[in-house]
């Protein structure tokens, strides 16, 4: 993004870089290309000075090459026409005695991602990775990655990939990485490098000669190969054995998944193998390196899920220390919630219990969430802490607490009477939706156990005029019913009351609604009501089947070591569905010519626009400004072509929505700030032919849902679907981020 | 791999921008800073999706380093390539400060350049670096031939840590043994969880391609060595150890430098290798048992009313009487609503600061078997806050000359058969530094 006032130090630049008295001294000159980077690294938009650098790029000075060079890769795409007077001194570098000197120039000109720069690079390229010196090699074969790239989708170069495939056997290592990870690259169509048995056995063979990063690499290229018999396929293992040990959790990770991913068929060797990286995974979730730390966390739980014995007896190792940051802590929690046994409960318990009254609110309602978990298998114990908590009277436990009730009481009913015992009292320490629901709930449900139930609720109602959340009118309204099928003396006075309130004063239609359901269920007779509403009050059937839960390994084994754990099975899926989807490079203009068209659209869309298969494709071009005015005539000109809802929970930030839509090419006109009710935002986008998309987003936060409007300026059907279906990925993502 | 890689302040302004793929573009510099650095809220995980990309980032002192991706990476080795940038860092400037690095950000994108191409992770080795980092800024056509033959036999070596014909005049070496001693301990005095986790550091200035050999207590040798000699000796009694007099420790996982021969210590329990020229860590490893806890915290904490806190803290060193402890700094936390301390202290200084809420109580130096005392009276501002003070625990930092795993260096044996130096005109130096982890006492 060019901030305001650049032209200035680009002009003042650009006289001292023409300056000869400046390019004749070494030290002043190099330092004036010092500040051209270091504008450039702030965002300021320093292409101007384009030509003085090409310029500079002919000096003897190493350094002052390097700076120049990376000043080009940046600004090529920009200025393609005079990035092709540096290529003559970039060839010429590349035939330079000083094998740095040559690897430099060739990494420098494949990065250079500008159209036509292919031809130059080829030969280049071909010298290179026949060079003599290993530096220039490694920079060689990957160049042809990155000139793959640069050519699209164009059809693969089978000499060139034989010659990789021959290099695989260099003599140095990082050569060997650098082909497989090129070969991938180029081979992406095709399902990438082939990994057969020579080059498999020659992979394991090199393996110890690698740099931690290589093995990484190579671990997981190895996954793709099947050996062919089960003697084969042990020796493959024994040979890795010693990886599980590395110094690299990385490593580690990585043999270990291997490991599960090959020995598919072999329960007792996956077992073997978690087994042994017990030691390694609990020296990462203890190290001092909070990030690793937290990664190695996430993995260990992965395990949990399916041996849940598995660290139990070291429990102790995921007790949360004081100075430890949030991340970890909220990790730790999960992590004892699922290890706990018969040995360890007492101890684990005392330690949440220590939790639970933790300065922050967050953690310290992860740790009653997870006795709530706990509560399930051990439930006596766990209830009576959570009965003891209330006794502290404040607003964040208590909340989370009966929450935890509510929960629990539906899955495990034995303790129901505990709970109707702790449950008076709490209703002045709950000012959240969510804990006055669950509360409203439990006296509903167990009214007839609890003896001052009806009084609860009647304060409930008399203040229902004030209450905010429609959620807690519903609740209040269900609770009521069910509570005047059990105690109809107590309650027919206040129901009364609350149906006319709803009725006849409530403004939010899904109460009003409720009410009058109920209003004319009432009129069906109280058999009637009696049959709609009486309906289980626990269902411990579904406690056993979480329970159960217990996943073979088999089926996150191609999981492990990747994101999925890290972000959790749920959120994984929602970010990866479109991650194929993403493969435009959405900044840099003039860059679409060799950008990799891939569909910005999910998948789904297509189906709308089947007639006329590539109609639906939709490219919207950057930098489309359109003045608020014009925005504002145009919006009014055009009558709205399509309108629909969009669930949304909370409220919206508008600077991520900003940046998000950005990325896809759609302009902000105007936005509210920031918790404003209703909150709106207009937004505009223009796709490759011409066609206008305006946008209004509308959003009421008490209905939890973002109306979307759009107009357009040619009657476009395809198009239309096409735009709507990536602002509500945007949107879906965006929201997902939130949650 | 590696999109992109961004340096902040912790303002949230670039220092360093590198981006290495297409798929990154510019703004993904501004999502991170506008989503993680100025976020509300405190940090909620070092691994951030913004738009289906991934930022995973590192904290150093005040600044931010952020790795960006688009590909569903290995997260553990995100995080470790990013330790290891920070450590090339350290090895050339020092400490990572926003200072530090504006002022060496010509060499940072050096490095940029050459430990990543096209998102890979290439040479991270900071030894084999130095070849290709010119700093200084050296002409190409004056470089002399013998720094270009160096090149040669750093790319073309078959071990990647080593180059060849290294010459010291003294051949010489030092070995760390860097301990931080982590414990989570109750008011009662019981200890909730304890580990050790070490590091031998070593620094070699040797001349050639020497082989080296290290050994030390370690349980499963000790044993091993034991039967050997009780076999021969006496059989009678098997039970009674050789090694009477030494002690072992049983170590409950260790991980090498890539230069260990993995094979020989897997078969023979024996550490040999060719080491790295320079600094480098030899190997990391774990103990949880037998642990000497330098120091025990005993806490004594009295609420007097509503308005008054009495607290007093006993410190005793538990190690011999003639080593010396240094940098002994105890942390009391206080009540957010304090209105004034009074500190008596026997020895060092303490210090209440509002700022941190807690008494900080620093002693320089402290001799083992000794013990010291604070009290402290507390008095606290009424509050109709209902919320309870939830207590930290108190924390310590120290630094003690010795190991509290135990461990003990038995030998370093250096052969280098083609030059004509032995194991006896090596200069070792051995040095023990053990540091407080996490070492937290609940009260």
């Amino acid at each position: 993004m060019p901030y305001l006032g650049s032209e200035d130090v680009v002009k003042e630049l650009k006289k001292a870089l023409s300056n000869p008295h400046i390019q004749a001294d070494r030290l002043r000159y190099r330092n004036v290309i010092q500040r051209v980077i270091r504008h450039m690294t702030q965002g300021l938009d320093m292409s101007g000075v384009f030509m003085e650098m090409v310029k500079a790029s002919a000096t003897v000075d190493i350094v002052q090459k390097k700076l120049v060079y990376l000043y080009m890769c940046t600004y090529a795409p920009l200025k393609p026409d005079l990035a092709l007077l540096a290529i003559n001194t970039l060839c010429k570098d590349c035939s330079d005695p000083n094998p740095m000197v040559r690897g430099l120039a060739l990494r420098s000109m494949c990065s250079l991602r500008m159209p036509g720069v292919q031809e130059y690079i080829q030969q280049p390229i071909l010298n290179g990775l026949r060079d003599k010196a290993s530096y220039v090699r490694r920079v060689a074969v990957l160049g042809c990655a990155k000139m793959h790239n640069l050519h699209g989708d164009s059809e693969v170069d089978g000499a060139l990939v034989n010659e990789l495939y021959s290099l695989l056997r260099d003599q140095d290592p990082i050569v060997v990485v650098n082909c497989l990870r090129s070969l991938e690259e180029i081979l992406k169509q095709e399902g990438g490098v082939v990994i057969n048995k020579p080059i498999a056995h020659h992979l394991l063979n090199r393996m110890p000669k690698l740099d931690q990063w290589g093995q990484a690499e190579v671990l997981n290229f190895l996954l793709r190969y099947q050996p062919r018999s089960e003697e084969e396929l042990f020796d493959i293992l024994n040979l890795l054995d010693g990886f599980l040990k590395s110094s690299s959790p990385g490593v580690v990770m990585g043999a270990t998944k291997l490991f599960l991913i090959l020995a598919n068929k072999f329960p007792h060797v996956q077992t073997d193998v978690l087994v042994q990286v017990k030691g390694p995974l609990l020296a990462a979730c203890s190290s001092e390196s909070r990030e690793l730390c937290f990664a190695a966390l996430c993995h260990v739980r992965q395990i949990l899920h399916s041996l849940p014995g598995h660290f139990s007896s070291h429990y102790k190792k995921f007790f949360c220390s004081y100075s430890e940051p949030h991340y970890i802590k909220l990790q730790k929690v999960e992590v004892l919630c699922e290890l706990v046994n018969d040995e360890n409960v007492q101890q684990v318990l005392e330690e949440l219990r220590g939790y639970c009254t933790d300065v922050s609110a967050d953690f310290a309602q992860a740790a009653i969430f997870a006795i709530g978990g706990i509560a399930r298998t051990y439930t006596d114990q766990c209830v009576q802490i959570l009965t003891e908590l209330l006794g502290l009277r404040q607003e964040h436990i208590t909340t989370v607490v009966v929450q935890t009730f509510r929960d629990l009481v539906w899955l495990c009913p034995q303790c129901t009477e505990a709970v109707c015992q702790a449950l008076p009292g709490c209703e002045e320490n709950i000012q959240d939706s969510e804990g006055k629901q669950a509360l409203i709930w439990l006296l509903g449900v167990h009214g007839e156990r609890i003896p001052n139930a009806p009084y609860v609720l009647e304060d409930f109602v008399e203040n229902v005029k004030s209450e905010t959340f429609p959620a807690v009118k519903m609740e209040l309204l269900t609770a009521l019913l069910r509570l005047f099928l059990s105690r109809p003396a107590e309650c027919q006075d206040m129901l009364g009351r609350l149906l006319h309130y709803c009725i006849e004063e409530e403004k939010d239609m899904a109460v009003r609604d409720r009410g009058l359901f109920y209003y004319r269920l009432l009129l069906a007779g109280i058999d009637e009501v009696k049959r709609v509403l009486c309906s289980p009050k626990s269902d411990p059937s579904l406690g056993l089947l979480e329970d159960q839960a217990e996943r073979p390994v088999n089926s996150w084994a191609s999981d492990f070591n990747t994101l999925a754990p890290v972000y959790g099975k749920a959120r994984w899926a929602t970010i990866s569905k479109y991650q194929g989807a993403e493969r435009r490079g959405p900044e840099l203009p003039n860059t679409a010519s060799f950008a990799t068209s891939g569909p910005l659209i999910p998948e789904e869309s297509k189906e709308t626009g089947q007639e006329l298969p590539d109609s639906g494709a939709l490219t919207l071009v950057p930098n489309c400004q359109l003045t608020a005015e014009y925005f504002e005539k145009t919006w009014f000109s055009l009558k709205v072509a399509h309108q629909q809802v969009f669930p949304w929970r909370g409220a919206v930030h508008p600077d991520t929505l900003q940046m998000a839509l950005q990325v896809v090419n759609m302009q902000t006109i105007a936005m509210s700030r920031a918790g404003a009710h209703p909150w709106k935002a207009y937004l505009s986008a223009q796709d490759d032919t011409g066609c206008l998309f305006l946008t209004e987003l509308l959003l009421e936060p008490e209905n939890s849902e973002m109306q979307i409007s759009v107009k357009q300026n040619e009657p476009r059907t395809e198009t239309l679907n096409s735009f709507i279906s990536v602002l509500e990925t945007v949107l879906g993502t965006i929201g997902d981020i939130k949650s | 791999m590696i999109g992109g890689l961004f340096i902040y302040n912790h303002k949230g302004e670039v220092l360093i921008s590198r981006v290495y793929r297409d798929d990154i573009g510019r703004n993904a510099v501004d999502a991170f800073r506008v989503n993680v650095i100025h976020a509300r809220q405190q940090v909620r995980s070092p691994v951030t999706n913004i738009a289906r990309t991934s930022f995973f980032h590192v904290k150093r002192s005040n600044i931010w380093l952020a790795a960006v991706t688009k590909q569903n990476v290995n997260a553990a080795m995100v995080f470790e390539f990013l330790y290891k940038m920070c450590d090339v860092m350290a090895a050339y400037f020092g400490k990572i400060s926003e200072e530090n690095i504006k002022n060496n950000f010509v060499l940072i994108y050096e490095l940029l350049d050459e430990i990543l191409d096209f998102g890979y992770p290439q040479n991270s080795e900071t030894g084999a670096l130095k070849t290709f980092i010119t700093q200084q800024g050296i002409k190409s056509q004056h470089q002399t031939k013998e720094e270009q033959s160096q090149i040669t036999s750093q790319v073309t070596g078959q071990i990647g840590w080593r180059r060849e014909g290294i010459k010291y005049r003294r051949n010489e070496l030092f070995l760390d043994v860097l301990e931080s001693v982590n414990l989570l301990m109750s008011p009662q005095g019981q200890v909730l969880s304890a580990h050790v986790s070490g590091r031998v550091v070593m620094k070699s200035y040797l001349s050639g391609m020497p082989e080296c050999k290290f050994g030390m207590n370690d349980k499963i040798v000790i044993e091993k060595q034991g039967k050997g000699t009780a076999d021969e000796t006496s059989k009678r009694r098997p039970s009674a150890p050789a090694h009477s007099g030494k002690q072992s420790i049983a170590i409950d996982d260790c991980t090498f430098h890539q230069c260990v021969r993995l094979s020989k210590f897997d078969s023979e329990r024996s550490i040999s290798f060719i080491p790295p020229d320079g600094e480098f860590e030899l190997m990391r490893y774990r103990t949880t048992k037998d642990i000497i806890l330098p120091f025990r915290v005993i806490p004594l904490v009295r609420e007097v009313g509503r308005t008054k806190l009495e607290v007093k803290v006993v410190i005793k060193s538990n190690f011999k009487p003639s080593l010396l402890a240094q940098k002994i700094e105890v942390r009391i936390p206080t009540p957010l609503n304090t209105s004034g301390v009074q500190v008596i202290c026997m020895k060092g200084k303490a210090k209440y600061k509002a700022s941190e809420n807690a008494i900080v109580w620093k002693i320089k130096r402290m001799a083992g078997m000794k013990e010291s005392q604070i009290s402290a009276e507390i008095e606290l501002l009424p509050t109709n806050d209902k919320k309870k003070w939830a207590r930290p625990p108190i924390s310590m930092n120290f630094e003690v000359p010795f190991a509290p795993s135990g461990l003990k260096v038995r030998y370093l044996k250096v052969f280098e058969p083609k030059l004509n130096y032995s194991d006896h005109d090596v200069i070792k130096w051995v040095r023990y530094i053990g540091r407080s982890g996490i070492y937290e006492t609940r009260c």
